[in-house]
């Protein structure tokens, strides 16, 4: 276990000198670890490691760490949607993760990265709900991603978004169906390939000034002017949403949008996420 | 509406071979793996898998105390905060944290607490934050276990470690470290821990029905399978730095 | 006060001066010492049960029969004389007066500056502490001294200072002060952060250790007892090889030999990227 040299501890404030240092430096294209502009840190993926869940993902993008994990319950669908089922995303930001955290309800930091990462999944037709019903307007399958963030260091969306289509590529649901009024398992199980068509993915952009770069890391992110989450599919721009105070022109726009579809293109093809389905008979 | 599988419990504890349903001998630890220094944002930190499960312990402080009016003048003091998560047990568990997870966040707080020097820092706040990400009976010894080495790990002076174990009686057998399906469909469950710098018990509590005998050999059975585990915490705790060392050297010693 | 003091004072004021540790800046390097062995141990490990030759020194308690000395931290074992200490490998600053700090400023208001410095409590600076040395500014025609805070150096929500503890107690928040040889605001460089029982065998014995990464990586490193270090290189490239150095240092204090294998990595590294 190597034990890391932290920047200075950041509590509360940032240092001035700190904040001239990274912006000095982005100007010249240069990031403190070594990266490009539009470079991603390492990504690590265990999948499948949560032994009570129904799929689950370990994700470390740099030092920042999500476990999430899926689990089902059988319920009433919704009156407007009597065939389909239901799947809905929830994170904490655990106060392990940072002496920024404190323990309670969930914050602003964890509402957005939980509506980030489900907007990305819902609007890029990922979860086939469809297939998430045992009998209309009766039973349908209500899938909960919840995300914990373990480790903070800058990034949680790409970090959550990647975890939560992990879980989701991991599944292994138990099949249910009617019989006589009663709900009983067929012996099968619903996979990821079952549940699972679009690979969406979210990336998350910073502005210091005028200069954009990918994937903030904790000092980056605390300095910025303002964040752009861009998620995408293989053809396909599925949502965005822009936070902070910076603004951003037409063309930084658009061209952030060509940018996240060529990333998003190697780093979709790099995960190879279907190698994270499971096999449960 | 209930689950597609449900959670049943078998009827037999024991296999024909004599085995416990998971292959074990009556006084039988489950596998346990211990790791120092996990999570890097953390004063302190400590992860372990126990069987199943699956628990993150991390340590802040000494730092100030929020709210301040909980701050004592003469002393620090110790809060621990043991939560699961909603995915680490069969049926899916509210986010907020429940009666069981504050009871035995207390109960893990009178362990710790006897280890600390907490006078000498006035005024301050020392904070054990437990994550069960996965969960397969006797949690609350694997927490206590963990904690006590997360404590160790922040550098915070302590008089010892402290060690928990939970035996319980199945199908009318005494045995060691109960699983989850032990837990939920044995006799009786008695979780404890001791605190080596004085070789007391500072966690007991008990469920069930036992007699006189059955209670004393149960006493020494978990003495004998918490000094077990003490090696294994003494070992993570040490595993960090005797690897670099010897990664130095070469392999020579 | 003649002319030409006055002259030579401002020109000492302008020049930023490079802060330089001295010894005094350290406890002496306990992890080179002979006297500490290379014996890892843990709270609640029995260091000995020979309690008549035997004193708990540094890190340890008398168990509570008096038969045996126990550890208190995770650390090495260390006799000197007949005092069995336990040098921490972990473990959080505490704050002594003398002790040079790298401090960060989170709050101010008219009466004072409220500082982080790694420690349980804040710190508190007042202005008086933070007066330019040798400025009395005088009235018309050399009058009375001004009693105006204006000789105060300002300091702003962010800036970082080494500064010097004054006082330090178990119930009031320790005091700062910013004057004094190479103490003052930062306007530079960057800072990190490192277990501050390691910061010793940064300094090394008599120095050695950050006389090496110096000289080595060309660059300005100043060590401070809050476990912080305010550094400056030439570039980018060689801060990140100073800090992966210091990084090193850390994991590996606690182990034989440190000293030279830090002369070779960091020639190593230099090769490998292609650094002068």
């Amino acid at each position: 276990m190597e034990v890391i040299v932290k920047m200075m501890n950041i509590k509360r404030v940032i240092s001035a000198i700190e904040k001239n240092y990274i912006i000095q430096n982005l100007r010249k294209e240069e990031r403190f670890d070594d990266r490009g502009l539009w470079d991603y840190r390492k990504i690590s993926i265990k999948h499948d490691v949560i032994a009570s869940a129904e799929g689950s993902a370990d994700v470390s993008l740099g030092k920042t760490r999500i476990v999430t994990g899926l689990k089902y319950e059988v319920g009433e669908p919704f009156p407007d949607m009597p065939n389909e089922g239901v799947c809905t995303v929830m994170a904490e930001l655990l106060p392990i993760a940072s002496p920024l955290f404190e323990r309670g309800p969930p914050d602003e930091q964890s509402i957005e990265l939980a509506r980030v990462v489900d907007r990305g999944i819902r609007h890029a037709d990922c979860v086939q709900t469809k297939k998430l019903c045992i009998e209309p307007n009766k039973a349908v399958y209500i899938l909960f991603v919840d995300m914990y963030v373990l480790n903070y260091a800058g990034n949680l969306i790409d970090a959550g978004g990647i975890s939560a289509l992990t879980s989701l590529i991991s599944s292994h649901i138990p099949e249910g169906k009617m019989e006589e009024g009663k709900l009983v398992w067929t012996g099968k199980y619903l996979d990821g390939e079952y549940i699972v068509k679009e690979l969406p993915l979210v990336l998350t952009y910073g502005k210091i000034d005028n200069m954009i770069f990918l994937d903030p890391s904790l000092p980056e992110e605390l300095i910025c002017d303002g964040k752009i989450s861009i998620s995408v599919t293989e053809d396909k721009i599925t949502s965005i949403q822009k936070s902070g105070e910076a603004t951003f022109s037409f063309d930084e726009i658009k061209m952030l949008i060509k940018k996240s579809m060529e990333i998003g293109k190697k780093l979709r093809k790099d995960l190879n996420f279907w190698q994270y389905k499971v096999n449960y008979e | 509406m209930p689950l597609v599988i449900n959670d049943e419990y078998p009827e037999k504890l024991f296999r024909d071979d004599g085995k416990r349903l998971d292959g074990r001998d009556k006084t039988e630890l489950r596998p346990i793996k211990m790791e120092v220094g996990v999570i890097e944002n953390a004063d302190g930190s400590a992860y372990l898998e126990w069987g199943n499960n699956k628990i993150y312990a991390a340590v802040y402080g000494p730092r100030e105390v929020h709210p301040h009016h909980l701050a004592k003048p003469d002393s620090g003091i110790l809060r621990v905060f043991y939560r699961m998560t909603t995915y680490s047990v069969f049926e899916r568990k509210r986010p907020a944290p429940g009666r069981r997870e504050k009871e035995i966040s207390m109960v893990i707080t009178d362990c710790l607490k006897p280890l600390l020097f907490l006078e000498l820092y006035p005024g301050t706040s020392f904070e054990v934050f437990i994550e069960v990400m996965d969960a397969d009976g006797g949690t609350r010894c694997a927490a206590t276990t963990v904690a006590a080495l997360a404590l160790a790990d922040a550098g915070i002076p302590m008089k010892s470690l402290v060690t928990a174990v939970a035996v319980g009686k199945i199908d009318n057998e005494l045995v060691v470290d109960l699983s989850g399906i032990e837990d939920k469909a044995g006799q009786a469950d008695l979780p404890c821990a001791i605190t080596w710098f004085n070789e007391e018990l500072s966690l007991l509590q008990f469920d069930g029905d036992m007699n006189l005998e059955e209670m004393e050999e149960f006493l020494s059975l978990a003495k004998s399978a918490l000094s077990d585990i003490y090696e294994i915490q003494l070992a993570a705790l040490k595993k960090k730095y005797i690897d670099i060392q010897e990664e130095v050297s070469g392999g020579n010693s | 006060m003649s002319f030409k003091d006055e002259e030579q004072r401002l020109k000492d004021d302008n020049q930023e001066e490079e802060a330089v540790n001295t010894e005094e800046d350290s406890d002496p390097d306990e992890f080179e010492d002979e006297e500490t062995t290379r014996n890892l141990v843990v709270p609640g490990e029995i260091l000995t049960t020979d309690t008549k030759t035997y004193l708990p020194g540094r890190g340890t308690i008398l168990s509570q029969d008096r038969s045996k000395i126990i550890s208190l931290n995770i650390g090495l074992k260390q006799t000197k004389k007949n005092y069995i200490n336990v040098i921490p490998l972990r473990g959080f600053y505490t704050p002594r007066p003398g002790d040079k700090v790298l401090a960060l400023v989170i709050d101010k208001n008219p009466v004072k500056y409220r500082c982080d410095i790694n420690a349980k409590d804040d710190a508190i600076l007042k202005p008086k502490n933070t007066m330019k040395r040798g400025r009395i500014s005088r009235g018309m025609r050399g009058g009375p001294p001004d009693r105006d805070n204006s000789n105060a150096e300002m300091y702003d929500i962010g800036d970082i200072l080494i500064a010097k503890i004054v006082s330090a107690d178990r119930l009031n928040a320790p005091e700062l002060t910013t004057v004094g040889k190479y103490l003052g605001k930062k306007n530079n460089g960057i800072v990190i952060s490192i277990d501050p029982p390691k910061i010793p065998r940064v300094i090394g014995r008599d120095g050695s250790m950050i006389k090496n990464l110096k000289n080595l990586t060309k660059s300005t490193i100043f060590v401070t007892q809050n476990g912080r270090i305010w550094l400056k290189g030439e570039d980018i490239a060689h801060e990140r090889l100073l800090i992966d150095a210091i990084r090193k240092i850390e994991r590996e204090a606690h182990t034989v030999g440190l000293t030279d294998r830090m002369v070779d990595y960091i020639e190593n590294e230099k090769k490998k990227r292609g650094l002068k």
